[in-house]
């Protein structure tokens, strides 16, 4: 990667809540063009953050650049540069899907002359073109997700924030949604995109790992997986609950997290500890349908890495 | 500024109020029904009006005397009892409202010029009903007295020219016929007029609520943008009210309206701008719409109608509370209303009224544009 200055570039960024800190001497820089996944347990900070680059909140130390402007002195330069997708649904309900567009068109000063090619472009991609004169409040949460990103774009801005854009929306909603930001992605624009799922932030080119306001780890997702020190067993007993007790206790274990039926096993060495299992669950006449090595997942890399900076 | 900004937010608003049943009904129909309501309401007029009479004079004159006072359908002649504990009995028992007392030299006295020795008893704890009954009593005693007092007259065979018996009138301006509900039903149009103002404080911490906001905060959009592109739609929508009521108040009520119509409406929209402005200032400080609400009632209608003068007399409020009044738009409003109603003054009489409206919206807007920040929390 070249070394330019980054889009976003913050340096002891910190924000108080009352008796919370929320954000806790941030740093981080992003470059342009990258999709930067911000993950971490719910209370962790990614909103507060997110809403800090949105200059929606005041810093309460630290600073911040993005797109070159000061965030503290100059939020409002800021705001014509990024798209900001809160959490919550946040269009009007009452107005339809064209009029929501046009309303952010209007507010973001697009050119008049270009704003019908824009939305039809941005209704299209969304995939809402034939939904533009239906209501914000009768359109399904995936299509809300969708117009909602479209409303963000409507200023081409070079940089998004993303809050946790897809939950609660269906798995296809959520790959098409997943689809639009690799589009987006590789036409240029900076992304950061807040998820609490891990195959979302898997599709990022850096993921952000956030705990107690602090950014923990910051790197590529297959660096993350590849932090785990340890190699995880897939078994699939029969009655999973004596098993899991049983290899939970064992030396060189790690880690049991169940997958319905199955049970994954982090442990130091599998060489080493997947006899060692076999002959514990045959000694105990626990019967099991089969034992494999599997890939480190980014779901066990997240869990392992947060239950280790609870303990 | 932007005025396209502001037009945008204003677009919106109004596809909002004529979409959502609760804001359009709110704005639209509210003002009108209320007003409708409250004029039925508090201008119900009195009549039959139980009175007992406690006669100890027992003349042809007591008894006249007594025909008279409930000849008319004002007040309805309930007992004559014959005593003063009888008549406390039936007071206290709500049975009347009123009693009448005769004394003994009622006759005699009446006859001689001496006076009328009468008293009447009301129940304080209804001073309308019972003031209203002694105002009949007196207008009917002034009645028999005059009509005595010829008849004296002449059996003195003095000529009735020669004395000059003092001649009293009141005239009664503006209102003639000292209909309430002629001087009710203006002050009341300012009353009414809070419900746009209450929907702007609504409507804003709706969008607080629904995290619309959020979303408007992390756009260019200008502060002063949004609160002007969400007064706007308020104030122009608020004024079908103001057509439609003196419309109401003339073909309904039959109050006249002597003033000019074009004036009453461009004053209007300015109090309609304060109105509004003030109740920016609560969507900007109340996080939910039930909090909007609820300041609402404690700023915009309980004042309005206790300390703007449409029911109370600002004058005879403590100094302190008249300074208040001073700062709430409905006191200037309820002047200009009555003014352009009954007396049909014009705006050299009008003006510092509506400078002080005027005055008023720009102070409230700057407020709400002050603390309206484009920050979270």
């Amino acid at each position: 990667m070249e070394e330019s200055e980054p889009i976003i570039n913050s340096h002891a960024l910190t924000r108080d809540f009352k008796d919370t800190r929320a954000v806790d001497s941030l740093d981080v820089s992003i470059q342009a063009g990258e999709l930067f996944g911000l993950v971490g347990p719910d209370g962790a900070g990614k909103t507060t953050t997110l809403r800090l680059f949105a200059g929606l909140l005041k810093i309460t130390d630290g600073s911040a650049t993005i797109a070159g402007f000061d965030l503290k002195s100059q939020p409002e330069s800021i705001k014509a540069r990024i798209g900001y997708m809160a959490q919550q649904f946040s269009l009007y309900a009452e107005l339809s899907v064209l009029e929501n567009l046009k309303f952010f068109a209007e507010i973001y000063d697009v050119d008049t002359r270009v704003l019908d090619e824009r939305t039809g472009r941005l209704l299209n991609f969304a995939g809402l073109t034939e939904f533009k004169d239906r209501r914000a409040a009768h359109l399904s949460g995936g299509m809300q997700k969708k117009l909602a990103l479209a409303c963000t774009l409507i200023h081409q801005p070079p940089i998004l924030l993303l809050d946790e854009p897809t939950t609660g929306v269906d798995p296809i909603s959520r790959r098409e949604f997943w689809n639009i930001l690799s589009d987006l992605h590789g036409g240029g624009t900076t992304i950061i995109v807040s998820t609490p799922y891990m195959d979302e932030a898997d599709r990022c080119s850096r993921v952000g790992l956030m705990y107690e306001g602090k950014m923990v780890i910051c790197a590529p997702p297959q660096d993350i997986r590849a932090q785990i020190k340890g190699e995880v067993i897939e078994i699939l007993p029969v009655g999973w609950q004596a098993a899991h007790e049983l290899i939970q206790d064992m030396p060189g274990v790690l880690e049991v997290q169940t997958y319905g039926e199955a049970l994954h096993v982090l442990v130091d060495s599998a060489e080493k500890r997947m006899p060692e299992i076999e002959q514990g669950l045959d000694a105990h006449g626990i019967q099991y349908h089969g034992i494999r090595l599997a890939t480190v997942r980014m779901e066990e890399a997240f869990i392992s890495l947060i239950s280790q900076m609870e303990h | 500024m932007s005025y396209r900004h502001i037009w945008a937010v204003t677009r919106k608003e109004v596809l909002h109020i004529f979409r959502d049943r609760m804001t359009f009904i709110l704005v639209l129909i509210t003002p009108t029904m209320i007003l409708l309501l409250m004029a039925y309401a508090l201008t119900v007029n009195l009549e039959h009006i139980p009175i007992a009479v406690l006669d100890y004079d027992r003349s042809y004159t007591s008894r006249s005397f007594i025909q008279q006072i409930v000849a008319g359908n004002e007040l309805d002649l309930y007992a004559q009892v014959d005593s003063l504990g009888e008549v406390e009995d039936l007071l206290l028992r709500g049975e009347i409202k009123a009693a009448v007392v005769i004394h003994p030299a009622f006759a005699s006295d009446l006859l001689a010029l001496r006076g009328m020795p009468l008293q009447v008893i009301i129940d304080g704890t209804e001073p309308d009903s019972g003031g209203f009954a002694v105002e009949q009593i007196a207008l009917r005693a002034e009645q028999i007295i005059s009509a005595i007092l010829t008849r004296q007259v002449q059996a003195l065979g003095i000529s009735i020219d020669t004395v000059q018996p003092v001649d009293l009138r009141v005239r009664t301006w503006y209102n003639p016929s000292l209909e309430p509900k002629n001087d009710l039903i203006p002050g009341l149009i300012s009353l009414v007029l809070g419900f746009p103002a209450l929907s702007v404080a609504l409507t804003l911490a709706h969008e607080r609520e629904h995290g619309t906001l959020e979303q408007l905060l992390a756009t260019p959009i200008s502060r002063i943008e949004i609160l002007l592109g969400k007064m706007i739609p308020y104030i122009v929508v608020g004024l079908f009210n103001v057509v439609m009521i003196p419309i109401l108040a003339m073909l309904w009520f039959r109050i006249p309206f002597n003033g000019n119509f074009v004036l009453f409406f461009f004053l209007s929209v300015i109090f309609l701008f304060a109105m509004v402005s003030m109740g920016i200032i609560i969507g900007v400080f109340m996080r939910t719409q039930a909090a909007a609400l609820a300041l609402s009632f404690l700023l915009i209608f309980f004042p309005a109608f206790f300390m703007t003068g449409i029911f109370f007399p600002i004058e005879s409020m403590p100094e302190i509370v008249r300074l208040e009044a001073l700062g709430l738009p409905g006191t200037h409003y309820a002047i200009i209303t009555r003014g352009i109603f009954l007396t049909g003054v014009g705006l050299d009489i009008l003006w510092p009224y509506a400078a002080m409206l005027f005055g008023l919206g720009l102070a409230f807007t700057g407020v709400a544009a002050l603390f309206f920040r484009k920050r979270l929390a």
